[in-house]
């Protein structure tokens, strides 16, 4: 069971998140709104793994991904994205992601994948 | 499913209607003229609708969203551009998406709003622009094959490769995958990290163009180990992995154990993660803050109670605590009051849309400012200002504001100017909408008065042009020609001023033919608790507003005049006419005081038996069933527990 900071910037799709994570026995760290907050919570709370939006304002997914990857070669992100946004998920893989899951979140396959991320 | 999700239905319809405010606010903004921030936030406000929208269960809002998102994906990436049509199409959407906000809001799962229109016109609209963008995109990807040729040859890199063994392998991703090529990618990066790939079918070009069907075969040469490769490749999704050595050599296994899979942990600090988080600000349900308001009202009520039994028994120590309690229900009543404040922006926002669609039916061309959308109103006071606002804001284009043409011979700019402002007059909040149109023709409003009976002939030639814009608030009043779809609506603006009356505002009209007109609303900043004074008539008890109290005088009856059906009295060399409770109370003689009540310009006055005193209390309006009762705003409870009707001198 993992740290795991929360990052997407409506309040709706973080707390869909977070419940699901938490019942999978997750312990939910932090929640960031945006990919700056995002970069800055990793820094300061040093999560197991970041489940982090794509499409966001100020710093988009991919950016932040590439600034924690920056800071930490090892962090742990599994994307989170919706049917359509393949691309930008492969570029985010490119980018150093280590999983993704897809909106409408599905609890089973969002606790599978994050397990098998913070196992790999 | 949805049933699951039920507890996220209210924080799903705030967040939305949020994302659908952004949405119009930034179309609005498009159509003024390219402007890529607005892009990204329409993409993103549409992006986030969608993908709540499909985590709810809401399939008919999210198949809107997912047509708008793709229409917005070719803006965004520059292959189109928003024309006015586009425009009008994803305003369409827009509303429809707000319908299906409120159906949601209402219990529903937005099934009863059918898109089929505005989804199938989407779709026409990226049928159309598919060619073009394939077109441009087609030398593109000529391109980037010329650099990164397919299937990348092996032995290129550094690791000496030749000597490692090699194995086949069949990765098969699990049919239900929602993204089958991102998997492959993943199970590909992850073998990399392990070996060289040396060949792959689909390519590794084809995974990324999403040429994949769900198989991958590939040839690895690396030292890890068959089962650190197979590991390796297992993850979310993936159906089956099967591997075996390549061209019948068998490759020494190394043991799991060695296998050098290992992310460097050392870096992680545990234990700074229990850190916890300060939240700032709350989502507060509207009607648990109704329900504290209640409270509150409740505890001012009892107050005055406890207040009057500490009098009556001369207990000076329950005094002194009611004072300690005054002080906290006080403050707790101020406190209340400014959480149910919220910026007019709320209202405001949607504005801009309607006056562009006005504007657009009409044929005028309006450029429209707004001012002071920070100025906070009370919740109550905000629902019951929307339709008035609107009125006045559609009556201003429509009516107000002239043709393009027309304007230009008056020697006018061909662009109409309406700007709505707010701002806070000590207690009142007061909002203005100007125009710069033709102004209110006072001959016209004249002439329509006495062709709808409103008014005798005789009477209208007497008036001024205050009396005549008057006539303009009367019940069943319209100047405009014909009814027109945005504005005549067979409401007119009797309605605005009754809703700004119950309100406890008021409206007020100035203008200035062929210069425009300007409208002014006084509102107050709340409607729960009032100030009023306490009078008797003919024994009986009536609560009258401080704030519309001008003047308190004695009352001798030898000053009356008698003008016409009425009575007066000239005080401070003024004749005011003298309003009798009589219909509502009875009649009473021994009136001593008169209570001078101001409504805009006009003042009259009231005459009581005697003052009792000034209460802070909670007005309750009555219910419905009682009807409409002009003079009476509602009724409060006093200390004593009487229950005694609240005057309301705006209507009187």
């Amino acid at each position: 069971m993992g740290k795991i900071l929360i990052v997407d910037d409506t309040l709706f799709m973080r707390t869909l998140l977070k419940n699901i994570l938490f019942s999978g026995g997750h312990t939910i760290v932090g929640e960031a709104g945006d990919g700056e907050e995002a970069v800055a919570k990793y820094q300061e709370l040093k999560p197991d793994l970041v489940t982090m939006d794509v499409v966001m304002p100020k710093q988009n997914g991919i950016e932040a991904l590439k600034a924690i990857k920056a800071l930490d070669p090892a962090a742990r992100v599994v994307m989170c994205t919706a049917v359509g946004q393949e691309q930008m998920v492969k570029l985010a893989i490119k980018s150093g992601a280590k999983g993704y899951i897809v909106k409408p979140f599905q609890a089973p396959k969002v606790l599978e994948e994050v397990k098998n991320v913070l196992a790999a | 499913m949805a049933s699951e999700f039920e507890a996220y239905r209210g924080l799903f319809v705030a967040e939305s209607r949020e994302n659908h405010e952004n949405l119009v606010k930034n179309l609005l903004i498009l159509e003024k003229g390219p402007d890529q921030n607005a892009i990204d936030e329409i993409f993103r406000s549409v992006h986030t609708l969608k993908g709540a929208s499909a985590s709810m269960g809401y399939a008919e809002m999210e198949r809107l969203c997912h047509a708008m998102e793709d229409v917005f994906q070719l803006v965004r990436s520059g292959s189109a551009e928003v024309s006015e049509d586009l425009g009008n199409l994803l305003l369409a959407c827009s509303d429809v998406l707000e319908e299906m906000i409120d159906d949601i809001e209402g219990g529903g799962d937005s099934s009863s709003k059918n898109a089929d229109d505005q989804v199938f016109a989407l779709k026409d609209w990226l049928g159309q622009r598919g060619k073009v963008t394939e077109a441009k995109k087609a030398p593109a990807k000529g391109k980037k094959k010329e650099m990164t040729p397919p299937d990348a040859p092996a032995g290129n890199g550094e690791t000496p490769a030749g000597s490692m063994p090699e194995y086949t392998m069949v990765i098969t991703v699990s049919p239900e995958c929602a993204m089958k090529d991102v998997r492959a990618m993943l199970a590909i990066g992850n073998l990399e990290a392990l070996g060289t790939i040396r060949s792959m079918t689909p390519s590794k070009e084809q995974v990324d163009e999403g040429n994949f069907d769900g198989v991958l075969n590939l040839t690895i040469a690396s030292d890890a180990g068959e089962n650190a490769l197979k590991t390796a490749a297992q993850g979310t999704e993936i159906a089956s992995v099967e591997i075996r050595p390549a061209h019948g050599v068998a490759p020494e296994e190394k043991s799991p154990a060695a296998a050098p899979r290992k992310p460097a942990e050392a870096d992680r600090k545990p234990g700074a993660a229990d850190k916890s988080r300060e939240i700032k600000n709350l989502r507060v349900d509207i009607a648990q803050l109704d329900h504290i308001m209640n409270l509150v009202e409740d505890l001012v009520i009892n107050r005055g109670r406890l207040k009057q039994i500490a009098e009556q028994h001369k207990i000076k120590e329950m005094d002194e605590a009611i004072g300690m309690v005054e002080r906290s229900v006080s403050e707790l009543q101020n406190l209340m009051m400014l959480i149910r404040m919220i910026p007019l922006n709320h209202i405001f926002n949607r504005l801009p849309r309607v006056v562009r669609d006005v504007a657009q039916y009409d044929g005028k061309e309006v450029e429209f400012v707004m001012e002071g959308g920070e100025t906070e109103l009370d919740r109550s006071v905000m629902d019951g200002l929307n339709d008035p606002l609107l009125h006045l804001i559609r009556n201003a284009v429509n009516h107000g504001i002239e043709a393009p043409d027309i304007r230009e011979k008056a020697g006018k700019p061909r662009k109409g100017f309406v700007k709505l402002s707010a701002h806070r007059d000590r207690d009142n909040v007061i909002i203005e909408l100007i125009d710069d149109g033709a102004g209110i023709n006072i001959e016209k409003v004249k002439r329509k008065a006495v062709e709808k009976g409103l008014v005798t002939q005789d009477a209208v030639d007497t008036y001024t042009i205050d009396q005549a814009i008057d006539l303009l608030f009367q019940p069943g009043f319209s100047t405009a020609d014909k009814i027109t779809d945005i504005s005549g609506r067979g409401v007119g603006l009797d309605v605005v001023k009754r809703s700004i009356e119950a309100l406890k505002g008021t409206i007020r009209v100035e203008t200035t033919p062929g210069k425009g007109s300007r409208f002014e609303l006084l509102l107050p900043p709340t409607m729960a608790i009032v100030d009023i004074m306490i009078v008797r008539v003919n024994g009986r008890r009536l609560g009258i507003p401080i704030s519309s109290i001008v003047e308190v005088a004695n009352y001798e009856r030898e000053g009356t005049h008698t003008i016409g059906k009425g009575e007066a009295v000239l005080l401070r060399d003024e004749v005011l006419q003298l309003l009798w409770l009589t219909d509502m109370v009875g009649a009473s003689d021994v009136c001593e005081i008169l209570i001078v009540v101001q409504y805009q310009k006009r003042k009259c006055c009231i005459p009581v038996d005697l003052v009792e005193g000034k209460q802070e209390v909670v007005v309750k309006p009555l219910s419905s069933f009682i009807g409409n009762t002009r003079g009476v705003s509602g009724v409060t409870i006093l200390g004593d527990g009487e229950v005694i009707p609240v005057l309301d001198v705006n209507t009187m």
